[in-house]
C-alpha cells in the first residue's frame, strides 16, 4: 500500500478523534477514501480498518449495506436517477434509459472515459421536480432529454472537482 | 412467575422466559430458525408465530419475542399461526435450492423438517432463485451460501456470542451474505459450533462432509477428552471409524457449544498409524503371547530384583476406569503404586484444588456465566480450558468483571484485565483478591516491583470485595492459597481430562514421575509398565534412562515414541471404542458411552474393495481391548487376585466418593460431596524465590497441543511455530532482537526457537509452547539456558 | 400563497434562501430559547409540549412529550438527542426545505428539546443526498455556536449542549429511529425491537430521543406562545399545530406547504397545489408518503390529521401528498413501490427480505401481462405476512399493495384478462440494475433478474 497524502491522514485523524467513539466514523472514514481513491477499494478497506480499529469484515458489512459507498469502480460523476414512484410516473425510465443510450453504458456502467456511472437510485427527495436526478451533489430537476443532454454537455466541458459526501 | 396456558396444557414459568421456552417447557416445540436457547431472540425469521388467545398480548405474535405472562392463553395450532408459517416456509424455499438430496443437511436439516411438517410441498412462486458464489472458510467450515435461510443464527453466534469479527452479514435486503471479507480459515477456535448451530446446510462440517449421512452414523454421548472441562459431546461413526464429533448439552457444563479442539481433534482413533496390533520382543505377536511376554518379564524382574523394581506410570487421558485397574494391578502385585503425576507435590495440589469444592463453594461453567467477578489464576483460557474463554465471555457481557492472571499473554475475546506474573507470584494475586476494598497495602508489600501493575491490583480487590458473586479459577498449584471465604465460588483448571481422575484415585503415597527417574538412575527400577501415557513427553528424565531397563511394557492407542521403545506393546482401544467415566476439573464424575467397536474401519479395510469378499478371515483391527481388560488379564497370566470391578471397589472404598456408582450417573454427571481443606494437605509450599534466569512457562497449542490431538490429522499440522515469548525488557536484557534464533537449555540436545516479543508476557518469564522438542527444558532456564544462535 | 393561512415554520420562506440568523431573529427566533434557559426548570418546557399535544411528525406520530417522559428520571450521565433528518420516504421532501428555509429555526428547536430532556450532545442524522443541507447545518450551527446558543454553559448557564452532524451513506430504513441509532454506532442498521426504548438504552446505551426535525422545529413556536396557540392553529377537533405537506405527482403546482393539521386532502390538491394540471384528471393519491395506501376518491374531504385519518383505514404518515391521474397505471406505480422497498430493506426479518421481492415479482408479471388470477390471490395472502414483520418497514410496503388490492381491484384485473398494460407501459423489463458497487467476490452473482444490487 502506498502512502496516503500527509492531509487525508490527519483528515481521517480529525474524523475519528472528533466522535467519542471511533466506530461512529466509520462511514464518514470510507467516504474520504473513496473520495481519495474514487472508490472503496480493498486497499480503502484496508486503510479504514486500520484508522478505525474495526475489522475489514465490520465494514464491508457496512459498505454493502448502504447506497453512497460504492466497493466497485465508478466514473468520476456518478447519477444518480431516482426511479421512486414520482419520477417513475413522469417517465423517470425513459430518462434513464436515454442517459444509458446516450452514454453508451449499461445500467451501473462506466463510460469509457470514466466520466459517468449511471445508477437507479432511490428517491432523492425532489419530488416536486419530477422526474430529477442527482449529481456530484446537486439536483437536477423536471427533466427532459434536452435537459440531460445539456447536463452531460456541461460536466464533460467542466473542470469542476466532483463532490461527494467527505 | 407467570401462569400460561400453551395448547391447553397450564405452564408455570419464571418471570422473563419467552412464550417458545415456556412452550417447550410444557412439551410443545413450537417451530423457529433464529431463535436459540443460548443465544436468544432474534425475532428474525419470524417462524414461531402463535396465536395469543387471551392475555396482555392478543393475535398473532412471535412467540420468541414475546415474554410470558400471567392469564396468556396460547394456540400454537390456531389455523391463522398454521397459515402465516407456511408462508413464511414458501417465502423462505422461495430462494433455497433443491437439492437436499446431495446437502450434508439433508436429512437432519431444520428447513427440511418445518417444510415438510408445515405442508409447503408446492412451488406456486414463479420467480427464480437467487444464487451466491461461496467462500473458502478454511478446512473445518464448509459455505453454500444458496442455501441460507438468513436466521443470523452465525452471524449471533460468531460476533456477539463468542467475540470475533472476521465473519458476519453483509450486503442489505435479499442480497444479505454472510461470509468473511475474503477467503481464508475462520479466527474464531469455536467456528465449529456454526455447523450444529445452522439450520440448513449453509455451514456444515467440512471433514464431515459426504463422509456420512447423520441418521446412517452411530451416536453415543461421549465425553471430551481434549482438557479438562469434560464438556458433553455426541460421538458420530460411521464403517468403524469417528465421522464426525457434535456438541452434546449440557448445561451445567458446555452449553451447546464446544470447542474446535475438541471437534476436531478425534482422528487419533481411524489414524492409520494407530498402532492396533500387540508386540512381543518388538516383533508382531498375538495377544496371548504379548500378554505371556509382559507377564513374564514383569514377573522376571520383580523376583530378580524385588516387586520394588517394577515401576507403573498411569496416564492423564484414560478413563478412571483404566487408572482403577492399573491402581489394583500394582496394589495386586506388589509393585510400586502407579505413578500419574510429574511429582507427587502435583498429585496432592491436583486433589486438594478438587477437595475445596465444597457444596457452597463448587462452581459449574454455567455458574462461573452467572458471576459477576472473576479471578483466573495461573490458567490461560483458550490454551488450558477453551470453553472457559467462551463462559468468560457471557460473564463479561453480563457486566462481570474479569481479572486474568498469567505468565502468558493472552487474546481473548471479552473485556478483561491482564495481570502478567511469573509463576511464582500468583499465589500473592490470590492474597490481595481476598484482601478487601483497602489492599493497597497488601499491594505494595506483595508486588514492590511492579508498581505498573498496581492500579489493576487494586480495582482486582476492588471488584471481588464489592462482587455479589466471584469466583475464582485456578491451577491446580494454587489450590493451597485459596482464600477461605465461602462467598468466593472455585472452579479449577486442570492439566488433563484424566487429571482429576487420576488425583482422586491415585494412593496418596503414590510415587511422581520425578522420583521414580531418581530411582532408575540409581538402578533401583528395572521394569516399567507405562499405560496410556507418553513417557517422552510425561517424564522425559525417565524417559532418557529406558535403555537401563530389563522390561519396557507399553498399553496405548497412540503411536507415541514411547509405544515404539516398547518390548512389549498391547494395543487399547479409544474412549469411542470403550467409554468410561470420567472427573471433570469441577469435580463431576460423567459416563462416556461407546460408540463403536474396536477394529479396523471398513473403509481401510475394504481398500477399494467394498464389500469385503473375503467372509473366511477374522476380521483384521481387532486387537485393541480396553486398557482396563489388559490390566485383568496381564494379572491373570501373573496369578493374581483382582477386583473384578475395580473401579466400583474403589469408590467404594473412597472416602469421598464412595456414594457414587459409575453405572448410574445421572446424564448431567454427579459432584461428590467434596470435604474441603484435606486434615492432612501438606502447608503451601514457600514461594520460591526468585531464581536467576527465566522461569519456563509452557503453552498449549490449541490444536495438536495436547497428546490426543497431536495424532488427530486434522488438527496435527495446526500447532503453530515453536517460538520463545519474552517481555521487550527481558529481551533486552539478553540483548535478543524480535525474530532472533535461540537455542533453549534441554538435555543433551538444546531446542532452537525464534524469539517474539510481547508485552503481554510476565517478566522473568520465558513461553514456549507444549511442543514435544520443548519437553526436556527444565523449570528454570540458568543465565546460559537461552542462548542467541547466529543464524547460518 | 394565500394570507389567512398561519405561516410558522415557513415564515421566512419568502426569502428564497436560508434565513440567516440575523433574520431569524428579527421575526423573535431565539427568544423562545432566551425565556428558557435558565428560566424555565426542563419539567416545565416538557409540561409545554405535553400540553401541545405535539405529535411526532416523522410518520408515526407518537406524542413527542411521552416519548421523553421515557427518559429514566435517574438516570445520571450522557443523554443524547437524536435530529432525524433521513427524510427516504419517497413523496417526502419537507424536511429539505424546512433547513433550507429556516435552519436557526431547527437549531433553536434541537436546543430546547435537549434542554427539556437534558442531552449533552445531539446527532443530526442526514442523508446522503442532502449533503449540501448537511453543510448548511454545519455552517449554521457553527454561527449559533459563536453567538452562544450551542457549545458550553449556553446563555451563561449551566446548561451545555453541543450537536454534530453524521451523514449516512443512504438506505431508507435508517430513518427508523432504533436502526438510526446503530448507524450512529458504526453497526449494521438493523431495527431493534424488545428490550427497552432508546430513551431508556440508545446511543451508545445512553438514553436517547429520536424526534424528526419538523417536530422539532415547532418547539420554539410553542414555548414562545404556548400550547393553547398552537392547538389553535390546527382545523381538526384532535389535530394541533401546522403541517409540512409535501405535495407531489400530477398537480399542477407540486411543492411543500404549511397549513395546519385538519385541512382537507382535497383543500390540499385543489386549493393549495392548483388541482391537476391541465388535461389530467384525478385518480387517487397516496397521502402520507409512500408507506400509505391509495386514498379513494371517496374519501378526499377526509381531514389530514392523524386519528381521523386512522378512523378512516388511511395513515397520515409523513403527509406526502403523491397524486395519480386517470392515466397512470397503478399496478406499475405500486411496482415502482415495491421496487424501492425491495431495495431498501435491511435485509432483517422473512416477511421484509423475501416477501417484498416476491410481490415485486408477482407484480412485474401482472405488469407484463403474465398475471394469472393466482397471482392476486398470493398477493392477496402476502399482505398478513408483510403486516407481521419485525419493524415497521414491511407493514409500510404492504400498505400501498393494500390499497391497490382493495380500492383498484379492476385495474389489476384488467392487467390480467388483457395480458398487457392496459396504460400501454411497457413490460418493466428487467434493467438489469446496476451491479455497479458492489464487490464482484460474493453474491448475489451478476444478476439479470431479480437481483437488482443497488
Ligand atoms: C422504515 C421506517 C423509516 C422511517 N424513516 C423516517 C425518516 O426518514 N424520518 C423520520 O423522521 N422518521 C422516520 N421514521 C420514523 C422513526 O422511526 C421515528 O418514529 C421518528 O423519527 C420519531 O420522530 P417523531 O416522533 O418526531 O416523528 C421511519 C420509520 C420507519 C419504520
Ligand atoms: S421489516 Fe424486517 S427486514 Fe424489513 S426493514 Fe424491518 S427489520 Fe429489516
Ligand atoms: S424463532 Fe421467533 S422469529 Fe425466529
Amino acid at each position: 500500500m502506498s502512502p496516503l497524502p500527509p492531509e487525508l491522514s490527519t483528515e481521517l485523524h480529525r474524523l475519528v478523534t472528533a466522535v467519542d467513539n471511533p466506530r461512529e466514523a466509520a462511514v464518514d472514514v470510507m467516504y474520504a477514501l473513496q473520495h481519495h481513491y474514487g472508490y472503496l477499494c480493498d486497499e480503502a478497506m484496508h486503510r479504514a480498518a486500520e484508522v478505525l480499529g474495526m475489522t475489514t469484515l465490520e465494514l464491508e458489512s457496512l459498505a454493502t449495506f448502504y447506497d453512497y459507498l460504492y466497493r466497485r469502480p465508478v466514473g468520476r460523476y456518478v447519477i444518480h436517477v431516482c426511479d421512486s414512484v414520482v419520477c417513475w410516473m413522469f417517465h423517470q425510465d425513459s430518462i434513464f434509459d436515454y442517459l444509458c443510450r446516450t452514454l453508451g453504458v449499461p445500467p451501473g456502467g462506466t463510460t469509457e472515459d470514466g466520466l459517468f456511472t449511471v445508477l437507479p437510485a432511490a428517491c432523492v427527495g425532489n419530488c416536486h421536480n419530477a422526474p430529477t436526478m442527482l449529481i456530484n451533489g446537486r439536483f437536477y430537476d423536471r427533466l427532459t432529454p434536452e435537459a440531460v443532454d445539456a447536463v452531460i454537455a456541461e460536466l464533460r466541458a467542466g473542470t469542476e472537482e466532483p463532490v461527494r459526501c467527505k | 412467575m407467570p401462569d400460561l396456558i400453551i395448547d391447553g396444557r397450564p405452564v408455570t414459568v419464571d418471570k422473563g422466559v419467552s412464550v417458545i421456552e415456556a412452550a417447550e417447557r410444557a412439551g410443545v416445540m413450537i417451530p423457529r430458525f433464529c431463535w436459540h436457547k443460548s443465544l436468544g431472540a432474534a425475532g428474525a425469521c419470524r417462524l414461531c408465530a402463535v396465536m395469543f388467545v387471551e392475555g396482555p398480548v392478543k393475535g398473532l405474535e412471535m412467540s420468541c419475542m414475546t415474554p410470558a405472562a400471567d392469564g396468556m392463553v396460547v394456540e400454537t395450532g390456531h389455523p391463522k399461526a398454521v397459515a402465516f408459517r407456511r408462508q413464511i416456509i414458501e417465502l423462505l424455499m422461495a430462494n433455497h435450492p433443491h437439492d437436499c438430496p446431495v446437502c450434508d443437511e439433508g436429512g437432519h436439516c431444520l428447513l427440511q423438517d418445518e417444510t415438510i411438517s408445515g405442508g409447503h410441498s408446492l412451488r406456486r412462486f414463479p420467480g427464480r432463485k437467487r444464487t451466491y458464489q461461496d467462500q473458502n472458510l478454511g478446512p473445518f467450515i464448509q459455505h453454500e451460501m444458496n442455501r441460507c435461510i438468513h436466521c443470523y443464527r452465525c452471524a449471533r453466534f460468531y460476533q456477539d456470542y463468542c467475540g470475533y469479527r472476521d465473519f458476519g452479514p453483509m450486503q442489505n435486503a435479499n442480497r444479505v451474505y454472510f461470509g468473511r471479507f475474503e477467503d481464508g480459515p475462520l479466527d474464531n477456535p469455536f467456528a465449529g459450533n456454526l455447523a450444529d448451530l445452522c439450520p440448513t446446510g449453509t455451514l456444515t462440517d467440512k471433514p464431515g462432509r459426504f463422509v456420512a449421512r447423520r441418521w446412517d452414523c452411530q451416536r453415543a454421548p461421549s465425553v471430551c477428552l481434549h482438557c479438562s472441562l469434560g464438556c458433553n459431546v455426541t460421538a458420530l461413526s460411521r464403517y468403524r471409524r469417528v465421522a464426525r464429533i457434535e456438541a452434546r448439552d449440557n448445561a451445567a457444563i458446555n452449553g451447546a457449544f464446544i470447542c474446535d479442539r475438541g471437534r476436531y481433534g478425534f482422528g487419533y482413533q481411524s489414524a492409520q498409524e494407530r498402532p492396533r496390533a500387540p508386540l512381543a520382543a518388538g516383533r508382531p505377536a498375538t495377544p496371548e503371547e504379548a500378554l505371556r511376554a509382559a507377564a513374564g518379564l514383569l514377573a522376571a524382574a520383580a523376583k530378580r530384583h524385588g516387586p520394588d523394581a517394577v515401576a507403573v506410570v498411569g496416564g492423564q487421558r484414560s478413563t478412571m476406569e483404566t487408572q482403577a485397574a492399573l491402581i489394583a494391578l500394582a496394589r495386586a502385585a506388589g509393585w510400586r503404586a502407579p505413578a500419574f503425576f510429574a511429582a507427587a507435590r502435583e498429585q496432592a495440589q491436583a486433589r486438594q484444588a478438587l477437595y475445596a469444592l465444597t457444596p457452597p463453594r463448587a462452581r459449574s461453567l454455567a455458574d462461573l456465566a452467572k458471576a459477576d467477578a472473576v479471578l483466573v489464576v495461573g490458567v490461560s483460557p483458550l490454551a488450558d480450558a477453551p470453553m472457559l474463554t467462551l463462559t468468560l465471555r457471557q460473564a463479561a457481557r453480563a457486566g462481570a468483571a474479569i481479572f486474568l492472571a498469567d505468565p502468558r499473554p493472552l487474546a481473548l475475546p471479552l473485556d478483561h484485565v491482564h495481570l502478567p506474573l511469573a509463576p511464582r507470584q500468583l499465589a500473592a494475586v490470590l492474597a490481595v483478591a481476598a484482601a478487601g476494598e483497602d489492599a493497597s497495602g497488601l499491594i505494595q508489600q506483595k508486588f514492590p516491583l511492579a508498581p505498573e501493575l498496581w492500579p489493576r491490583l487494586e480495582a482486582l480487590a476492588q471488584a471481588m470485595a464489592k462482587a455479589k458473586r466471584p469466583a475464582l479459577a485456578y491451577a491446580p498449584a494454587l489450590a493451597a492459597s485459596l482464600p477461605g471465604d465461602d462467598r468466593v465460588g472455585l472452579f479449577p483448571v486442570l492439566a488433563q481430562a484424566g487429571t482429576a481422575g487420576a488425583a482422586l484415585l491415585a494412593p496418596t503415597d503414590a510415587p511422581g514421575l520425578d522420583e521414580l527417574a531418581a530411582e532408575l538412575a540409581a538402578g533401583r527400577i528395572k521394569a516399567v509398565i507405562a499405560v496410556e501415557t507418553d513417557l517422552f513427553a510425561a517424564a522425559p528424565a525417565l524417559a532418557a534412562r529406558l535403555d537401563a531397563l530389563e522390561a519396557l511394557v507399553v498399553l496405548d492407542h497412540l503411536p507415541t515414541p514411547t509405544v515404539a521403545a516398547a518390548q512389549v506393546f498391547l494395543p487399547t482401544a479409544t474412549l469411542f471404542e470403550t467409554g468410561g467415566t470420567l472427573a471433570a476439573s469441577d469435580g463431576r464424575l460423567q459416563r462416556a458411552e461407546p460408540v463403536q467397536a474396536p477394529g479396523l474401519s471398513v473403509l481401510a479395510d475394504g481398500a477399494g474393495d467394498h464389500p469385503p469378499r473375503d467372509y473366511a478371515r477374522p476380521l483384521p483391527g481387532t486387537d485393541p481391548a480396553p486398557a482396563a481388560f489388559w490390566c485383568d488379564r496381564l494379572g491373570r497370566a501373573l496369578s493374581l487376585e483382582l477386583p473384578r470391578h475395580p473401579l466400583a471397589e474403589a469408590l467404594a472404598a473412597h472416602p469421598v466418593l464412595a456414594d457414587l456408582d459409575p453405572v448410574t450417573l445421572p446424564a448431567e454427571g454427579q459432584r461428590p460431596t467434596y470435604p474441603g481443606r484435606e486434615p492432612a494437605t501438606p502447608e503451601s509450599p514457600p514461594a520460591q524465590p526468585a531464581a536467576e534466569g527465566l522461569a519456563v512457562v509452557m503453552e498449549t497449542p490449541f490444536f495438536g497441543g495436547d497428546e490426543l490431538s497431536r495424532y488427530a490429522p486434522l488438527t496435527a499440522d495446526k500447532t503453530g511455530p515453536a517460538v520463545a515469548l519474552l517481555h521487550p525488557d527481558d529481551a533486552a536484557g539478553l540483548n535478543l532482537a524480535d525474530g532472533a534464533t535461540v537455542a533453549l537449555d534441554c538435555g543433551d540436545a538444546p531446542a532452537t526457537a525464534a524469539v517474539r516479543l510481547h508485552p503481554g508476557v510476565a517478566r522473568g518469564v520465558v513461553v514456549v509452547p507444549r511442543l514435544p522438542r520443548f519437553d526436556a527444558l527444565p523449570p528454570n532456564l540458568g543465565p546460559c539456558g537461552l542462548r542467541r544462535r547466529e543464524t547460518p | 400563497m394565500q394570507v389567512d393561512i398561519p405561516q410558522v415554520l415557513f415564515k421566512n420562506r419568502h426569502l428564497g434562501r436560508p434565513a440567516t440568523i440575523d433574520e431569524y431573529m428579527a421575526g423573535g427566533g431565539y427568544e423562545a430559547l432566551r425565556a428558557t434557559i435558565g428560566q424555565r426548570t426542563p419539567a416545565e418546557v416538557l409540561q409545554l409540549v405535553l400540553d401541545a399535544d405535539l405529535r411526532g411528525r416523522g410518520g408515526a406520530g407518537f406524542p413527542a412529550g411521552r416519548k421523553w417522559q421515557g427518559i429514566p428520571a435517574d438516570h445520571v450521565g450522557t443523554r443524547y438527542v437524536v435530529i432525524n433528518t433521513d427524510e427516504m420516504e419517497p413523496g417526502t421532501f419537507k424536511d429539505r426545505v424546512l433547513v433550507n428555509v429556516d435552519p436557526h429555526l431547527v437549531i433553536e428547536g434541537i436546543i430546547l428539546c435537549a434542554y427539556a430532556v437534558g442531552a449533552c450532545e445531539g446527532v443530526f442524522f442526514i442523508r446522503p443526498s442532502y449533503e449540501g443541507d448537511a453543510k448548511l447545518i454545519e455552517q449554521e450551527t457553527q454561527v449559533a455556536r459563536e453567538r452562544g446558543y450551542l457549545g458550553k454553559n449556553i446563555l451563561g448557564t449551566e446548561f451545555c449542549f453541543d450537536v454534530h452532524v453524521h451523514r449516512s451513506a443512504g438506505r431508507y430504513i435508517c430513518g427508523e429511529a432504533s436502526a438510526q441509532i446503530k448507524a450512529i454506532s458504526g453497526l449494521r442498521p438493523n431495527p431493534r425491537k424488545g428490550g427497552p426504548r432508546t430513551s431508556v438504552r440508545g446511543l451508545w446505551d445512553c438514553p436517547t430521543i429520536v424526534n424528526n426535525l419538523e417536530t422539532l422545529a415547532n418547539l420554539p413556536g410553542i414555548v414562545r406562545n404556548g400550547p393553547a396557540w398552537f392547538k389553535s392553529l390546527a382545523r381538526s377537533e384532535s389535530g394541533s399545530g401546522t403541517k409540512l405537506y409535501s405535495v407531489s405527482g400530477m398537480v399542477a403546482r407540486p411543492g411543500c406547504y404549511e397549513l395546519p393539521i385538519g385541512v382537507t386532502i382535497r383543500d390540499i390538491i385543489f386549493t393549495h397545489a392548483g388541482g391537476m394540471p391541465p388535461g389530467k384528471t384525478f385518480k387517487t393519491v397516496i397521502p402520507g408518503g409512500a408507506s400509505t395506501p391509495y386514498l379513494p376518491e371517496t374519501l378526499l374531504d377526509l381531514e389530514m390529521d392523524f386519528d381521523p385519518m386512522k378512523k378512516a383505514g388511511q395513515r397520515f404518515g409523513t403527509a406526502s401528498l403523491m397524486v395519480f391521474d386517470k392515466d397512470t397505471c397503478l399496478v406499475g406505480a405500486t411496482l415502482s413501490l415495491m421496487e424501492f422497498f425491495a431495495r431498501e430493506s435491511c435485509g432483517w426479518c422473512t416477511p421484509c427480505r423475501e416477501g417484498i421481492p416476491y410481490v415485486r415479482e408477482l407484480l412485474r408479471r401482472i405488469e407484463g401481462g403474465e398475471g394469472t388470477e393466482e397471482h392476486i390471490g398470493m398477493l392477496q395472502e402476502m399482505l398478513p405476512v408483510l403486516d407481521l414483520a419485525y419493524c415497521a418497514f414491511a407493514p409500510g410496503a404492504a400498505e400501498p399493495l393494500r390499497g391497490l388490492l382493495t380500492h383498484f381491484m379492476d385495474e389489476v384485473r384488467a392487467h390480467i384478462t388483457e395480458k398487457r398494460c392496459p396504460f400501454g407501459n411497457p413490460p418493466p423489463h428487467v434493467r438489469g440494475k446496476a451491479c455497479g458497487t458492489r464487490p464482484p467476490q460474493f453474491g448475489p452473482t451478476p444478476c439479470p433478474e431479480d437481483q437488482c444490487p443497488i
